[in-house]
């Protein structure tokens, strides 16, 4: 379909459903999602809280919770190889291996009583065969990689004594430490403050300039997303809405709810005493709209809308740019009116 | 021990090592309570060597003597000298209560850790089991152990460890469960690594200093307990001695004599005491509930 499409992906997922059972029922987070990762490329997966970025991270990686939890797939193919498939014993020699995760919360995502150098250490023993010392010269090199200032002497130091930003810089280093593929990075820069995030995100830049890995990159805020994506897959209550690159979308919003994202951020060009936000919220995921479920919120909403998810397709022939909307999407009056029949 | 100086700690050193040092600090009584202690332990491993009589000979005619320059403590119905068998008696009691609390903790804190890291049935049917243990008094249990298993240093190491397994199993499981939610385990779990790996490596530090504070309680009630059940009989055979043994010997004599019993009293008393200063000090530095001025 797309140009891109011709190199074989590093990580494809389609028809990604995950659901989660409230109240002996199941309702899905991530509902029918399709996607896939070009090598060296970065997807951001951007929308608001609880809209089912972090669970395709989870999905992908097989960590949500099973006892009430569920995850169905077409493939989540990686490596020739369908996750969605893997028995756990499998799925753990790829996670932190092949795809590994950087979580949003540096400062609970480090064991308080280890020292850091030892974590770093843990994530290099169990994948990869190296002697007692090569593996802390690994973690020391890791560490000078991601900047550590003086990572020898702090190598046995505990995380209480790192800073946000240092405790995150060590946990990519964990992330990286088996030279995975895939890195997902789970709002890696929200709990940090703005100079530090800045950091952190040409550190990761550089890195995959460097290393030639992939990355899912979750976010919610777009300046990240302009900064450091290639491609960007916009998220609403668990649908992919709109997915372009990183230029055009940014030029061509065309789902309602991106445009509404894009007018909310704030901007340093323009003159404005009020900042736009999007009127109401995600409905909860236990009343979820039947058709587009964006709908409540939505300018545009017509009669389809209300009746019928409209389908994720290309604004034209041949286009990366795919929308799911009846109204902006590449659907006819003739074609809305018929399949409001439907 | 004592600092000086408290800047940012200089060297890295394990949280819970902070946290020894504060309960050192901030309460003096923890530390008298540990000198104490570890005094009683000295003594107790230097009983040959400072007892001034063979704890089990014998002397008629020095029966139901009053201190004197000989007998520091004076001497019991069989003319035993009541400081040696004090000593020797030290020994016994702590030898039985550390063994019987050591492997509890051990026990204990597999148990709770599985029950609260595995949860579901695990849990409920591994937690059933321990309320059920946990419904006897000490006592009690101590007494259907040593009764159906016959009065012996082991069966008593056995029934003072099974009364306190529960607790620990359940001072194991509460912040286990609290740890597993943490994001640091998902982050091990985003590793790759197994539920064995994570248990012992991630979960078991972080439980493992609310374990030792919960020791060195347990441990004063193992001494009590021990005493209790060598009072009525059910302890180690005389003419060994033991602190409990002791008391109810001289509670037959206590008319004639009451140094008899109260010596040995005075020594439950003091160790149960320095048990206490040092297990409370330490819960006070380590536990959140009293940490927390809320």
């Amino acid at each position: 379909m797309t140009a891109t499409s011709k190199i074989e992906p590093v990580l494809d997922v389609s028809n990604l459903t995950t659901s989660f059972r409230i109240g002996g029922e199941w309702y899905p987070a991530v509902r029918g999602i399709s996607f896939s990762l070009q090598p060296n490329e970065t997807l951001a997966l951007v929308g608001e809280s609880g809209c089912g970025k972090s669970m395709t991270a989870l999905s992908v990686l097989g960590l949500v919770p099973k006892a009430n939890g569920r995850v169905e797939a077409d493939h989540i193919r990686f490596e020739g190889k369908d996750l969605s498939r893997l028995p756990d014993e499998e799925m753990r020699k790829i996670r932190g291996n092949g795809i590994s995760m950087i979580f949003q919360e540096p400062m609970t995502s480090l064991n308080p009583v280890l020292p850091v150098g030892f974590q770093v250490v843990e994530a290099l023993r169990y994948h990869q065969n190296l002697s007692r010392a090569g593996r802390e010269r690994r973690a020391l090199e890791l560490l000078d990689l991601v900047k550590i200032p003086s990572a020898k002497s702090r190598f046995k130091e505990y995380p209480h004594q790192f800073s946000g930003g240092m405790r995150q810089r060590v946990m990519i280093a964990m992330a990286l430490a088996c030279r995975p593929k895939v890195i997902l990075a789970d709002e890696p820069t929200t709990a940090l403050d703005v100079t530090i995030q800045a950091q952190i995100l040409s550190l990761l830049n550089e890195l995959k300039a460097e290393t030639d890995m992939s990355m899912i990159f979750i976010t919610h805020n777009l300046g990240v997303v302009a900064a450091l994506a290639d491609r960007v897959a916009v998220m609403y209550a668990g649908d992919i809405v709109e997915i372009a690159g990183v230029g055009d979308l940014f030029a061509r919003p065309t789902h309602p709810y991106t445009e509404a994202l894009l007018r909310s951020v704030p901007r340093s060009d323009r003159d404005t005493k009020t900042l736009y936000s999007i009127p109401g919220a995600v409905p909860p995921l236990t009343r979820m709209p039947k058709g587009c479920r964006f709908t409540a919120r939505c300018e545009l909403a017509v009669d389809i809308c209300r009746k019928q998810n409209p389908p994720l397709d290309a604004l034209a022939a041949g286009d990366a740019h795919s929308v799911r909307c009846w109204v902006r999407g590449n659907h006819d009056r003739a074609a809305l009116k018929e399949n409001a029949d439907v | 021990m004592t600092e000086t100086v408290d800047v940012l700690p200089e060297h890295s050193r394990h949280p819970f090592i902070d946290q020894l040092q504060k309960a050192f600090r901030n309460n003096k009584l923890t530390g008298v309570g540990a000198v104490l202690f570890l005094f009683i332990i000295i003594i107790a491993i230097a009983a040959p060597l400072l007892a001034p009589h063979d704890p089990l000979q014998q002397h008629i005619i020095a029966r139901l003597k009053g201190p004197s320059a000989e007998y520091w403590f004076g001497t019991d119905a069989y003319g035993r000298d009541i400081l040696s068998r004090l000593l020797y008696g030290a020994r016994v009691s702590l030898l039985i209560s550390l063994t019987a609390i050591g492997s509890a903790m051990i026990i204990g804190s597999i148990i709770g850790i599985i029950a609260g890291y595995f949860g579901g049935m695990i849990d409920l049917l591994l937690m059933q089991v321990m309320d059920v243990l946990l419904a006897f008094p000490a006592l009690i249990l101590g007494l259907i152990v040593v009764a159906m298993l016959g009065p012996s240093m082991e069966n008593l190491v056995i029934a003072i460890a099974l009364t306190a397994i529960p607790p620990f199993a359940r001072t194991a499981r509460a912040p286990t469960i609290a740890v597993k939610e943490r994001d640091y385990i998902e982050a091990c779990r985003a590793l790759g690594f197994g539920h064995p790996r994570i248990i012992l490596k991630h979960v078991f530090p972080n439980v493992f200093s609310e374990i030792l504070v919960m020791g060195s309680l347990w441990l004063a009630t193992a001494i009590r307990v021990e005493a209790s059940l060598s009072f009525i009989g059910l302890g180690v055979k005389p003419p060994t001695a033991s602190w409990g043994g002791m008391i109810r010997e001289g509670f037959e004599n206590i008319l004639d004599n009451v140094w008899l019993s109260v010596c040995p009293s005075m020594a439950i008393l003091l160790v149960v005491f320095s048990l206490n200063l040092l297990g409370d000090g330490l819960r006070d530095a380590i536990d959140p509930k009293t940490r927390s001025d809320s």
